[in-house]
């Protein structure tokens, strides 16, 4: 079981991401990455959507797995910006290293 | 695969100690303008700013080396040893990685800078270049999720290109192009105008290059999608009557090299590069990119490729 943060969404506008309820959920970008990895990054998007964080950090390596190369936000149909999506989830986890 | 915060907490310490992701004096990196007399110190418009990316690459590949050959065995977790470095002298740490460094990649890298200012100056562009006002922009920590730390040493760069009256600054390469274009009026309130050397070449003859076996263009992400200047380097071949080819995914669309996982994953790195290799060597035709991480990661995997300014230079 885990526990949800509604509000997870508003809190990541902190670190530069205001887009994340953009997303529905299509799977473009998952499928355009070249990491083609367990629909990364769709899945991390859903969890912010939901406010699963305790799911994006325990899965937060896979984030340094992204090459930000940009494809995702390039294909995106709903301007949700997926790129800048997971680099404002790095930077989020980066500060919650650093605040442990 | 690393894990990211080792690395982060390295590249951070490191940028810290000495201004740049290795830890070393950025005066052992930065040695091009030394063999390219005429071009450093002389009055100008536009500051020439390398980034110290082309500079860096022998370094990273000889780091690089080492992390791919100790990734995922039990040696990896003593990287979050690595920032107590700092309480080394950055000369001495310089001193052991230069000898990691192959004399002849540091030739090879520091002649395309070299080959960039001999266009600019045939192009007659104003421009001066000052080795202690070249910065690395810190565009790895913004990478990497480092905001604290890119914002820190972004803020440093801005103010001190700001205090030497710089206003104009041709880039060499897309990441640092990126940095001091989109992220430095962002993050530090400071603008600058900033323009990759390309765009302001300008071939006189035309037709120089007929003849010739096409090249096959590699577009770098962040100059075909983040910066969208794909066509400026085409319209220069074209100019110059140098033919290309495209290849499968170029320009907007263009398919990563594998290079910005190298520092997490080296192993990642090589099953991106593989499959990007597969599309450029269908082409059967030479590469030629305009990035300095992409340059190194195709020579890599053993790819005829060379960079733009190489080129043009030879073809001017």
């Amino acid at each position: 079981m885990a526990l949800v943060n509604p509000d997870f969404a508003e809190e990541l506008k902190a670190f530069g991401v205001d887009t994340a309820l953009e997303c529905f959920n299509c799977g473009t970008c998952a499928a355009i990455c070249p990491l083609i990895f367990e629909h990364f990054p769709r899945k991390m998007i859903r969890y912010v959507q939901v406010g699963a964080t305790e799911k994006i950090l325990q899965q937060a390596q896979e984030l340094w797995r992204c090459l930000h190369c940009g494809l995702c936000t390039q294909t995106c149909p709903r301007q949700a910006d997926p790129a800048e999506l997971i680099l404002g989830l790095r930077r989020y986890v980066v500060d919650r290293w650093r605040r442990a | 695969m690393y894990n990211p915060r080792d690395i982060i907490n390295l590249i951070g310490a490191n940028v810290r100690k000495s201004r740049n992701p290795f830890g070393i004096p950025s005066s052992q990196i930065n040695t091009w303008w030394r063999e390219a007399p005429g071009f450093t110190r002389r009055p100008g418009d536009a500051l020439l700013l390398t980034g110290l990316m082309y500079q860096a690459i022998p370094y990273i590949e000889a780091t690089t080396r080492y992390l791919e050959r100790l990734e995922d065995s039990r040696w990896a977790d003593y990287l979050r040893f690595a920032p107590l470095s700092r309480y080394i002298p950055s000369f001495v740490v310089g001193r052991g990685l230069a000898c990691l460094t192959s004399r002849a990649e540091k030739k090879q890298f520091n002649r395309i800078l070299v080959s960039m200012c001999r266009l600019l100056t045939q192009s007659a562009a104003d421009f001066f270049y000052h080795p202690e006002m070249d910065f690395y922009s810190g565009i790895l920590l913004y990478d990497l999720g480092d905001q604290e730390g890119f914002v820190e040493h972004a803020k440093f760069v801005a103010r001190n290109l700001k205090l030497h009256g710089v206003q104009k600054i041709i880039t060499v390469d897309p990441h640092t192009t990126y940095a001091l274009k989109e992220l430095y009026p962002k993050y530090t309130g400071v603008s600058f105008d900033v323009q990759p050397y390309f765009a302001l070449l300008r071939p006189h003859q035309v037709s120089r290059g007929n003849g010739r076996p096409p090249v096959a263009i590699h577009d770098p992400c962040f100059y075909g999608r983040y910066l969208k200047v794909s066509e400026m380097p085409r319209q220069l071949l074209t100019d110059l009557g140098l033919p290309y080819t495209e290849v499968r995914n170029c320009g907007e669309f263009t398919s990563c090299c594998g290079g910005p996982a190298e520092s997490v994953s080296p192993a990642l790195n090589r099953e991106i590069l593989d499959r990007r290799v597969a599309e450029l060597k269908a082409s059967g035709a030479p590469v030629v990119t305009f990035c300095p991480i992409c340059l190194a990661n195709l020579l890599k995997a053993g790819l005829p490729v060379e960079d733009l300014a190489s080129l043009l230079d030879r073809n001017w």
